[in-house]
């Protein structure tokens, strides 16, 4: 059933997307939130289920890659989307009917919103990661040979690219290597594929679920509270409560072409003298608690503030600071055997395979 | 001694302190004028304290936060301008009146400091007189990708001058955040704050001079630090919420504690900020919600909750700063200082010079990253000596180095703080030790 989303919709969007970007500053998130809410005006946003599409209609992708310049020095003047779309539909000679977010989580949780106002085009509430991955191969879609290409992409100068491309390996590669020379990041419209193909191999309720988390967030009670509901609608545990006692980057050897160094985050949890250790690379990829590993990506790990209940940016960590640390079940299709080939600590170069592999 | 000043209207209110130790409590100076409240407190002390005074910091924030804006020229660097009304840069309520006009160049750098587009020198050159025309002094300057190479804003600077040595210039890249609108926001006010900043900086030169020839003025910044007051003119904004961090300092100076837990009761609420190297634990941006941040180092401090963990081994101390104390305060606390002291007052004649280092490197490994913060770190120092410090009492605060999320693998944000005191200040109040990490 279609929603019309709110302003205050998007104003949980931002939260619930910054939630579950783990740790990333959410500048970026927060200017394309204020877009929106500012377009919205007298205009309908529509959300819609892929299930209200006639199964052969054309869906796209929509999403920032980003290799270098950060979206919040140079945000998208604009035409950048709009453009994408086109040039998929010149290539593929049908016509878009709705968009989906190439990501559940961070600025790529959130753009769809400002495409669809642009373009007129439905938004619909489902994604091929249900959380974010640096690799746009990192997908469900990828897990059910859904083809990745064509793939359009607009930088930040305004030039273009198309890449006739079926591999989303291969893609990765192309699209990154552009990307850097494009500027840093572009926008780009990826995985064209069916209706059908999308209710079956994509990750659904992703936009709705983004704005519930940012209710529960934004909302004016207890973070023991808030704590609790996020338990009840994500089955969020809470690893440990732990003071940050030393910070380090370049923590390990890098040479996967994965964008950003790694760096690390040791903690201990002074209640209990158990001593946590986060490895992390854009997002936390794996957390140890006495040595032992407790969360592993694709698992989702993000940190409380844990006076606030706000989500802390890595950014600002500091020595000294106590955090929650929370771990988010990902979508089912990442813990079948294909969707941990794809996503487990050794896809990042770390070399543990994930708790649930053998009982992948 | 050092005295810590505050101005504000046409009053001016001081406190000398001999190390640790209050010698002159809090006295405030009205007149009719505040370069007559200046001129009356300075004189006073120099009649009880003359040539003892060796340093004097004045907090300038209120003066500047209670002023108009001064109009200003937004002029903006990027290879596009924005295609429609939503995705152009939004200001502040605070500056945007301040902004009479916008102009958009093309250009730009990426992350790896190479060109995104040509500058547009020559179509700039063209509009030039017609925005020299008008009634506005000041210009702000920001490009996209200027915290890797300054070179377009550096170049439309110089264009400006060229045609108007006279006109108030504020360029981007002198604020370091890797967010275009907080660059442009930090940058405009910067800009519509530098005329009262020269104007403040003349009355405290004059007045000094006269009353204290031999000792070195100084401005209070937001970071808990203070630098010489020919930078007030040139960065005010750096001295525009510095109350907050000298109440922390002061705080700590009094309780003696340079690594430590500072809770702070005013009428405003109850806040915690933390001390790091006897400096305020700060952060490089002032968060101002959803809104563009100010690109200003600054102190740290959060509301203090019912969850706030208390840790029996680290020093602390509650000020109860509120202006009457019949009540007593929430969350059961105990104030551990003394309730009349102006705390932020005694942060003011104790801080440090400051200098930060803000930059992004590029490496390729373990070694490199230890070679370029090794010169951030050399850099660092060497810009504190320059404001004025002792190289000998030159201390490296603190030492980070930041992955860039979703950035170029071998870039990296190197971020380091340098804080000292001048050779007049044997008893300085800085430990030793370099807090040095990396994240």
């Amino acid at each position: 059933m279609s929603t019309l989303i709110t302003a205050e919709d998007v104003r949980h969007l931002r939260t619930g997307a910054h939630f579950l970007t783990c740790t990333i500053d959410p500048t970026a998130i927060y200017i394309y939130a204020e877009m929106i809410q500012r377009a919205m005006e007298g205009r309908p946003l529509e959300l819609i289920t892929v299930d209200e599409l006639a199964a052969e209609d054309l869906v796209v992708a929509v999403g920032m890659v980003t290799q270098g310049l950060f979206i919040a020095d140079m945000p998208p003047v604009g035409d950048e989307f709009l453009g994408c779309i086109r040039a998929i539909e010149a290539s593929l000679g049908r016509s878009v009917r709705a968009i989906y977010s190439l990501a559940a989580a961070n600025i790529n949780g959130i753009v769809p919103l400002m495409v669809g106002l642009q373009s007129s085009l439905p938004v619909i509430d489902s994604d091929p990661m249900g959380r974010v991955f640096p690799l746009i191969s990192q997908t469900t879609l990828n897990i059910g040979n859904v083809a990745i290409g064509p793939i359009a992409l607009m930088g930040v100068t305004g030039e273009r690219a198309v890449v006739e491309v079926e591999s989303p390996q291969r893609a990765e590669t192309l699209v990154r290597a552009l990307v850097t020379e494009l500027g840093g990041w572009a926008a780009t419209a990826m995985y064209p594929c069916s209706a059908r193909q999308l209710k079956e191999h994509g990750v659904h309720g992703s936009i709705s679920r983004m704005i519930r988390i940012g209710q529960i967030l934004d909302a004016n009670t207890t973070v023991e509270r808030k704590l609790l509901m996020l338990t009840e609608l994500l089955g969020t545990t809470r690893i440990a409560r732990a003071r940050v006692s030393h910070i380090e980057s370049l923590s390990r050897p890098t040479d996967l072409g994965l964008p950003a160094q790694p760096s690390s985050i040791m903690l201990e949890d002074e209640s209990t003298g158990r001593i946590i250790h986060l490895e992390i690379q854009n997002e936390i990829l794996l957390v140890l608690v006495d040595g032992a590993v407790t969360a592993a990506v694709p698992d989702m790990v993000t940190l409380l503030n844990s006076e606030q209940g706000t989500v802390v940016n890595i950014d600002d960590i500091q020595v000294g600071d106590v955090v929650d640390i929370m771990k988010i079940e990902a979508a089912a299709q990442w813990y079948t055997a294909a969707g941990l080939d794809l996503t487990e600590p050794r896809a990042f170069g770390i070399p543990i395979g994930h708790p649930r592999r053998r009982h992948a | 001694m050092r005295v810590g000043l505050r101005l504000e209207g046409t009053s001016c209110r001081t406190v000398v302190l001999d190390g640790r130790t209050i010698v002159s409590p809090a006295r405030e100076v009205h007149a009719s004028s505040l370069p007559e409240a200046l001129e009356s407190a300075l004189s006073a002390l120099r009649r009880e304290f003359g040539s003892g005074i060796t340093e004097i910091t004045a907090d300038v924030g209120r003066v500047l936060a209670e002023r108009k804006l001064a109009s200003v020229v937004a002029i903006r660097i990027s290879p596009r301008p924005p295609a429609d009304a939503f995705h152009d840069t939004v200001l502040p309520p605070l500056v945007e009146p301040a902004v009479t006009r916008t102009v958009h160049v093309a250009g730009g750098h990426d992350l790896r400091g190479r060109p995104l587009a040509p500058l547009n020198l020559q179509s700039f050159l063209a509009d030039l007189p017609g925005i020299l025309a008008g009634s506005a002094r000041n210009v702000a300057i920001t490009s996209v990708g200027s915290t890797a190479s300054k070179e377009h804003e550096t170049r439309i600077a110089d264009a400006i001058l060229s045609n108007d040595k006279d006109v108030r210039i504020s360029i981007s890249s002198d604020f370091y955040s890797s967010v275009f609108r907080d660059r442009d926001y930090t940058a405009i006010l910067n800009s519509a704050l530098m005329e009262t900043g020269e104007e403040l900086a003349a009355v405290l030169e004059e007045a000094g001079r006269r009353q204290f020839p031999a000792s070195l003025l100084s401005f209070g910044k937001n970071d808990g630090g203070r630098a010489p007051l020919s930078r007030l003119a040139m960065a005010p904004v750096h001295g525009l919420h510095a109350e907050p961090a000298m109440a922390i300092l002061g705080a700590a100076t009094l309780a003696g504690i340079p690594e430590g837990e500072v809770i702070l009761c005013t009428d405003g609420g109850v806040t915690v900020a933390h001390t790091r190297g006897g400096l305020p634990a700060a952060r490089s941006v002032i968060r101002q919600g959803f809104a563009a941040s100010l690109a200003s180092n600054a102190a740290i401090l959060e509301p203090y909750t019912v969850h706030h963990p208390v840790r029996g081994d680290f020093p602390s101390v509650v000020a109860d700063l509120r202006e009457r104390q019949d009540e007593a305060l929430p969350f059961e606390l105990v104030p551990t200082l003394p309730s009349s002291h102006d705390a932020a007052l005694v942060g003011s004649a104790a801080a440090p010079l400051t200098a930060w280092i803000d930059r992004l490197e590029t490496v390729s490994g373990r070694a490199d990253l230890q070679r370029v913060q090794n010169r951030a770190e050399e850099d660092a120092h060497s810009a504190a000596v320059q404001l004025g410090a002792s190289p000998g009492q030159t201390h490296i605060v603190e030492s980070n180095v930041y992955a860039m999320p979703y950035g170029n693998p071998g870039i990296v944000r190197i971020r380091v703080q340098a804080a000292g005191e001048t050779h007049a200040n044997e008893e300085h109040m800085l430990p030793t030790a370099v807090l040095r990490s990396t994240s």
